[in-house]
């Protein structure tokens, strides 16, 4: 079986500014800041019941949980390596625990950030092999939640770090665990309300069990009560299938958090508050880390300015910003170059409605955001919001707003499209109910495009390519395709860090299935091919070959000679500010002939070393 | 190399025609000169490589190669082909004045198409385009037009008209504006044109018509749409650079495709440099970087001795460049490959990723292409179902999954591929539930109550014709933060030692809501209001992640938070507003909007000030402030309607309407009844004690009613109106001495 990576990286993804010395991070009115780490703990029954194997070769429930938090890890590993994870097992054999002072429990991982290392023990716990080293480690025994529960709690309390969200969850196909001993339900009935005083929210993921799991039993005391008593609770309905387990660990494994909150004002002083969420960012390759040669201690990098003739080091003050057009700097100071930017302060503000036709489909800049109200901040908010996504939605419209993120952020329109909540089959939130925030282009985003105009094709043609259409049809789904340009990265890092010999291979899901395509379409390619295209047309061919560079002659290979440029002439284009005619490599050239010290080798920091050279 | 520039004569009127302008207009002259100064601020600033030439006609001098024999006459080529640069604007600025002189605009016409096939000789532009901004109101001769427009048409140079009027007598179907702002009173086409301007619009119309068949009359504009929109540079757009690739279905069907970025946020290209802040110098800043051990002494280490790593969660995995490069994914090259085709309705808007749209269309001249790609695009529109494809842009870049979507336009047909997002980049929250939340149900009358409010927010209106029109279109507003950027370049490169200006009424317009929705909301905005309680929660302890959002320090003590909130609400409109205490002269109709909604001064008080302001205009007696006025009472109107408020207004309009007869302000009143400005009824405003009818009649002089003196008769609400009118005039600065006509006892007051 494939093993599933859940590989997500949410770092803010930076357009890369030309100048690293301009763009400072935007001030961060509107961020919402955190403090402390989050922590979850996996308390796994480690009963035989976990261990029996599905019929049809399914696997366990045991190894369907593995599984589960192998891609749990993974994932923090790689969006949130701050965070704590631990791994518990409970109704062991052998125990251990930092005191050893309770029986049958087994503390697989301390709370810690997971590395390579925690997912290599984790793989060694998969499979035949795997319930085969649990066997030998740590066995099946007595069961007694509460001991468990009191160990898990002296986890988070010998932590020496600030925690800022506690999770724990329970994974068991056992609806009654201590079966009729009710001193024990008793016990972990009590540690389980100390360790909610504490903080703590503990989830169950209850797995299939023949007879099926009856929640009522036992387990309802033990969990948290839901966040909000409309939210959907305890679910009724076990997992049956690894999708499904890792849908539910992972909707719960992310603490949800705003990116910021902001008013949104309608007008005449109706103002509720929302939250704006990033619910899809483009995942990136995080930066890379310098580390020092001997140790492999990561660096620091320290940034300073100083005076070129003195040497002195030079404040914030002490510095302005200027740029150059033709031979003219304009100079401002850094507070003006932010005022500039300014032109209202955080928040979205209502213009009007559209119907959802005016939406246009590319009218697209950037992914959207989402948002939800904020009753915190304002309230009456929800039921304000409420209202508006409902009206909307059943009037079919959506809302323009002008939105400024932050502070010193110049505006932007965006669409609010209302979205109704959706469930899926096994009752878990598909869509959230709230407000998509769609960007919308100004006029200085949309390109001129000159059409191509051509022939248009018959009835005959568009319904030959219909049946192909039809044959290659598939249901889409926004999660089915990994970018394997990130796959591949930490495959590599895993393979690194845990001296393998080579990095576990990838599967490239964007690549088409041309066998797979070839063979559904059987004749149909070739059909199509003879009502378009004539016997002796070939697409794959270039269309007559570009013009070489004229006067080249025969001799294709030889390289252009360097042509020097006279002084006389580099003024004129000065003068004539038609610097920006030239082309780099001639610029560079023209640098180094005068010997002019360039700040880059950006195209305009030549131009405008050349032009500060040449207009003195 | 300059690829795809372009080569553009701006060709101005300064001729004394253009000096004139309806009262309350502002002169021609100055309107084309600010479109020209727009546009070659953003020339200059955006650094394109394009080359402007500049040609004035009607100018005193005459300046031309084509001068001769007391031909072309008054025309100066006041600037050669050039890249547009500072001096350039500075002399824009101060150099460009009216002329004494008019001149024929054929002839400057063709004086331009002179410049241009003198100065591009050699030098390969891709665009070759003429701006005319002229008002047309001069003697034209159409001898040889003929020969002008097939020159036009062989030289390949385009045309576009900037002219004080529209070119047809209605607003074209997308020119439908966001109404008339306070200072652009509506151009009554057709009327009031003169017989040369008349016949120079049917040549204008011949030669774009000639030109460019039916399309040719989009390219003439009225000087107001130039400023508003980016017209002047539709022309000389560079287009974006295709991107030939093949389009594959399995191994072996293949359609060659070009794909051109459509839609894309255009960024600030120039960043800021930094400076000595003394000298100016940019050689005087040294920047160093240093690495450093994370240790107590944060010891320095060199660079050499330091590699690159990775993060592996807690672990830290050495990598260096040449084996990250070794390792990684490594794609084959540029492809637009059909993975499979699916239910459009399966792909969701919010799902978009990346930051572009690309338009895919068949390889140029290649009709065999053509044929294929429209048989895909059609069977897809038709199925309604798009390709997901796998995209990759060239060898170096990562490829993307994304979908490509059928777009059958009247003219053409193509794909417009967007990017979907990967699992990595899906973040899956659940949110607690809204809608069947008892807590949040909202009740029958505040749903009602949205609705309304929706209603009258529509943003898309019917015309006359039955065609909905948008008036808040976005992708036809410039983006602010480039124009206010360029604003203050311009700024501060003339004048070094100024603080930077505010921002430009007309830009800050653009962003705010269309005033005839503003206006249609206010009632139901005000029954959102009352029914839906929305408070300010106040923290028992100061979180700094609402006072970062709401601006206040959080180190505030706990009382002094929401005064402080209240504040920031203040600023939040004096910004939006700059800082308005009083009704000015020069935007009164701004400063009482700004006042009426701060709340700074009480509503009686902000329509003191504001029928002062009305008084003073009037007090004029020259028509050109009569449209300021009518503005005034039309904003006094609004106001008193969205603040249910109709005695103040209604007994102003009463006694100006008493006055006109010995002020002589018929004039005024007949646009008071064009604009149909009457009395505030009880429809609109409870407390009312007019009627609809008594409101439509109102407005209605008799003709022997005008002549003879008001009738006493028609003072019955004599009683009420002293009242209300020595209220409203009750606190005048004493410095204006306001002559107040009024006959309801004497004939003069003075306040």
């Amino acid at each position: 079986m494939r093993k599933r990576r859940v590989m997500a990286e949410w770092r803010e993804y930076y357009q890369n500014e030309d100048d690293e010395v301009e763009e400072d991070e935007e001030d961060s009115g509107g961020a919402y800041k955190i403090s402390g780490r989050d922590s979850l703990v996996f308390l796994v029954d480690a009963s035989k019941e976990m261990f029996i194997k599905g019929e049809d070769g399914e696997p366990s429930n045991f190894d369907m949980t593995m599984q589960c938090v192998r891609s749990v890890y993974t994932s923090k590993i790689i969006s949130s390596d701050k965070d704590l994870v631990a791994l518990v097992f409970y109704g062991t054999e052998q125990s251990k625990n930092p005191r050893n002072s309770f029986k049958h429990v087994y503390v697989y991982h301390d709370l810690d950030s997971p590395g390579a290392k925690h997912v290599q023990d984790i793989d060694k716990l998969q499979g035949e092999k795997g319930a085969q080293l649990a066997e030998k480690t740590m066995g099946s025994g007595e069961t007694s939640l509460g001991e468990a529960l009191w160990c898990c709690s002296n986890l988070y309390s010998d932590i020496k770090l600030r925690l800022s969200h506690k999770r724990l969850m329970i994974f068991t196909c056992r609806d009654d665990p201590h079966v009729g001993d009710s001193a024990k339900d008793r016990q972990a009935r009590t540690k389980a309300a100390d360790l909610k005083e504490t903080g703590v929210v503990i989830d169950l993921m209850h797995l299939t069990k023949p007879e099926g799991f009856d929640v009522s039993l036992f387990f309802c005391d033990i969990v948290s009560p839901p966040e909000d008593e409309s939210e959907l609770g305890l679910q009724t309905e076990p997992c049956r299938k690894l999708e499904d387990l890792q849908k539910r660990v992972r909707a719960k494994e992310l603490k949800k958090r705003a990116q910021s909150r902001l008013t949104f004002s309608l007008g005449e002083g109706v103002n509720l508050a929302v939250g704006v969420y990033v619910l899809a960012r483009t995942a990136t390759k995080p930066p890379a880390v310098r580390l020092y040669r001997d140790t492999n201690e990561p660096v620091r990098t320290k940034t300073r300015y100083f005076h070129a003739h003195n040497g002195g080091i030079l404040l914030p003050n002490d510095m302005k910003r200027a740029q150059v057009y033709g031979k003219k700097q304009i100079v401002m100071e850094k507070d003006e170059v932010d005022e500039i930017k300014k032109f209202d302060d955080p928040g979205l503000v209502l213009m009007g409605f559209k119907p959802m036709e005016r939406l246009k489909l590319h009218h697209h800049i950037r992914p959207a955001l989402f948002i939800y109200p904020e009753e915190e901040q304002i309230s009456g908010s929800s039921c304000m919001f409420t209202t508006l996504l409902l009206k909307c939605s059943e009037k079919n419209v959506f809302a323009l707003c002008r939105y400024i993120p932050r502070r010193n952020t110049p505006p932007r329109f965006v669409a609010l499209v209302p979205q109704r909540e959706e469930l899926d089959q096994s009752q878990t939130q598909a869509t959230p109910p709230g407000f998509r925030v769609i960007f919308l282009p100004f006029a200085d985003d949309i390109r001129t495009v000159d059409a191509h105009v051509g022939p248009t094709a018959s009835d005959e043609q568009v319904d030959k390519m219909k049946e192909i259409v039809h044959k290659l049809r598939f249901k889409y789904r926004s999660d089915a395709f990994e970018n394997p340009m990130l796959q591949q990265h930490y495959r590599n890092l895993e393979a690194l860090a845990l001296d393998m010999l080579a990095p576990e291979p990838i599967e490239d899901l964007t690549m088409p299935k041309v066998q797979m395509m070839d063979d559904r379409l059987g004749p149909l390619v070739q059909e199509f091919k003879d009502l378009v295209y004539p016997p002796d047309y070939n697409p794959e061919g270039k269309p007559a070959a570009k013009r070489k560079p004229a006067e080249s002659g025969g001799g294709g290979a030889e390289k252009k000679p360097k042509v020097e440029m006279s002084e006389e002439e580099l003024k004129n284009h000065v003068e004539k500010g038609t610097l920006g005619k030239l082309t780099v490599p001639v610029l560079k050239d023209a640098c180094r002939q005068f010997g002019i010290r360039t700040t880059g080798t950006k195209k305009q920091e030549l131009i405008d070393a050349l032009t500060m050279q040449f207009s003195k | 190399k300059a690829r795809g520039s372009s080569a553009l004569v701006l060709c101005m009127d300064v001729g004394f025609s253009m000096s004139n302008s309806e009262p309350g207009q502002e002169p021609s002259f100055e309107q084309a000169k600010k479109v020209i100064q727009k546009f070659v601020q953003r020339q200059v600033f955006a650094e394109n490589k394009d080359e402007v030439g500049l040609v004035l006609f009607g100018t005193d001098g005459t300046k031309n190669g084509l001068a001769e024999d007391g031909q072309y006459e008054n025309i100066t080529v006041h600037r050669r082909l050039m890249m547009p640069d500072f001096e350039l604007l500075e002399e824009i600025e101060s150099k460009l004045q009216p002329g004494g002189q008019q001149a024929d605009w054929l002839d400057a016409l063709v004086v331009c198409m002179d410049l241009l096939q003198e100065e591009t000789m050699g030098k390969k532009f891709e665009r070759l385009n003429i701006v005319l901004l002229t008002d047309l109101n001069v003697q034209t001769s159409a001898d040889q037009l003929d020969v002008i427009i097939d020159s036009l048409k062989k030289a390949r140079i385009t045309l576009q008209f900037f002219l004080p009027f529209p070119v047809d007598g209605e607003d074209r179907a997308d020119g439908g504006g966001d109404g008339p702002g306070p200072s652009a009173a509506p151009v009554r086409p057709g009327k009031g044109l003169s017989r040369q301007q008349t016949q120079g619009l049917e040549m204008v119309k011949n030669i774009m018509t000639s030109l460019e068949e039916e399309d040719g009359l989009e390219e003439v504009y009225t000087f107001s749409d130039a400023l508003q929109k980016l017209s002047i540079f539709k022309r000389i757009d560079r287009r974006p650079m295709a991107w030939p690739c093949h389009l594959t279905i399995g191994s072996s069907l293949t359609i060659r495709i070009v794909g051109y970025k459509a839609v894309t946020e255009e960024k600030v290209k120039k960043s800021w440099a930094i400076v000595e802040a003394q000298s100016h110098q940019r050689d005087d800043v040294k920047r160093e970087t240093v690495y450093c051990l994370d240790d107590d002494n944060e010891t320095e280490v060199q660079k050499d001795d330091t590699i690159q790593g990775f993060r592996y969660g807690s672990d830290i995995v050495p990598f260096s460049k040449v084996d990250e490069d070794q390792m990684k994914y490594k794609s084959d090259g540029k492809c637009f490959s059909v993975l499979g085709f699916t239910k459009q309705e399966l792909i969701r808007r919010h799902q978009f990723m990346g930051s572009q749209v690309v338009k895919v269309f068949a390889a140029r001249d290649d009709e065999h292409a053509a044929v294929a790609l429209s048989a895909l695009i059609r069977a897809l529109d038709s199925l309604k179902m798009a390709a997901i494809v796998r995209y990759a842009y060239d060898r170096r870049s990562n490829p993307q999954v994304g979908a490509a979507f059928p777009c059958i336009k009247e003219k053409y047909e193509c794909l417009l591929y967007v990017q979907l997002p990967f699992m990595e980049d899906l973040r899956q929250f659940t949110f607690p539930v809204l809608e069947n939340n008892k807590k949040f149900k909202p009740s029958e009358s505040q749903l009602s109550a949205v609705d309304a409010l929706i209603d009258s927010m529509m943003l898309v209106e019917k015309d006359e014709d039955g065609e909905s029109v948008d008036v808040f279109k976005v992708n036809h507003i410039p983006n602010p933060q480039f124009q206010r950027l360029f604003q203050c370049l311009h700024h501060r490169g003339v004048n070094p030692d100024d603080p930077l200006p505010p921002v430009e009424p007309w830009l800050k317009r653009d962003l705010e809501r269309p005033q005839a929705v503003s206006a249609r909301c206010q009632t139901p905005l005000q029954d959102v209001k009352t029914k839906f309680p929305l408070k300010v929660v106040v923290k028992k302890k100061e979180q700094k992640t609402s006072a970062d959002v709401f601006g206040s320090s959080a180190d505030e003590p706990d009382a002094k938070k929401v005064k402080v909130d209240e504040e920031t609400e203040f600023n939040l409109a004096e910004i939006a507003k700059g800082n308005i205490t009083s009704v000015g002269s020069v935007n009164p109709v701004r400063d009482f909007c700004t006042l009426i909604r701060q709340k700074t001064v009480s509503f009686d008080q902000a329509c003191q000030q504001l029928t002062h302001r009305i008084e003073q205009l009037l007090g004029n007696r020259s028509p050109e402030y009569y449209m300021k006025s009518i503005a005034c009472i039309q904003a006094f109107r609004d106001q008193s309607v969205s603040s249910g408020n109709a005695e103040l207004f209604n007994s102003y309009m009463q006694s100006l309407k008493r006055s006109v007869p010995d002020r002589n302000l018929q004039e005024l009143w007949d646009l008071l009844i064009q604009d149909a400005l009457t009395l505030i009824s009880k429809d609109e405003v409870d407390g009312s004690t007019f009627s609809k009818q008594d409101a439509n009649q109102f407005l209605a002089f008799e003709q022997k009613e005008e002549v003879q003196a008001a009738p006493v008769q028609e003072d019955t609400g004599d009683v009420d109106d002293l009242v209300s009118v020595s209220c409203l005039f009750g606190c005048f600065n004493d410095k204006h001495i306001i002559y107040y006509i009024c006959e309801c006892n004497s004939d003069l007051q003075v306040y």
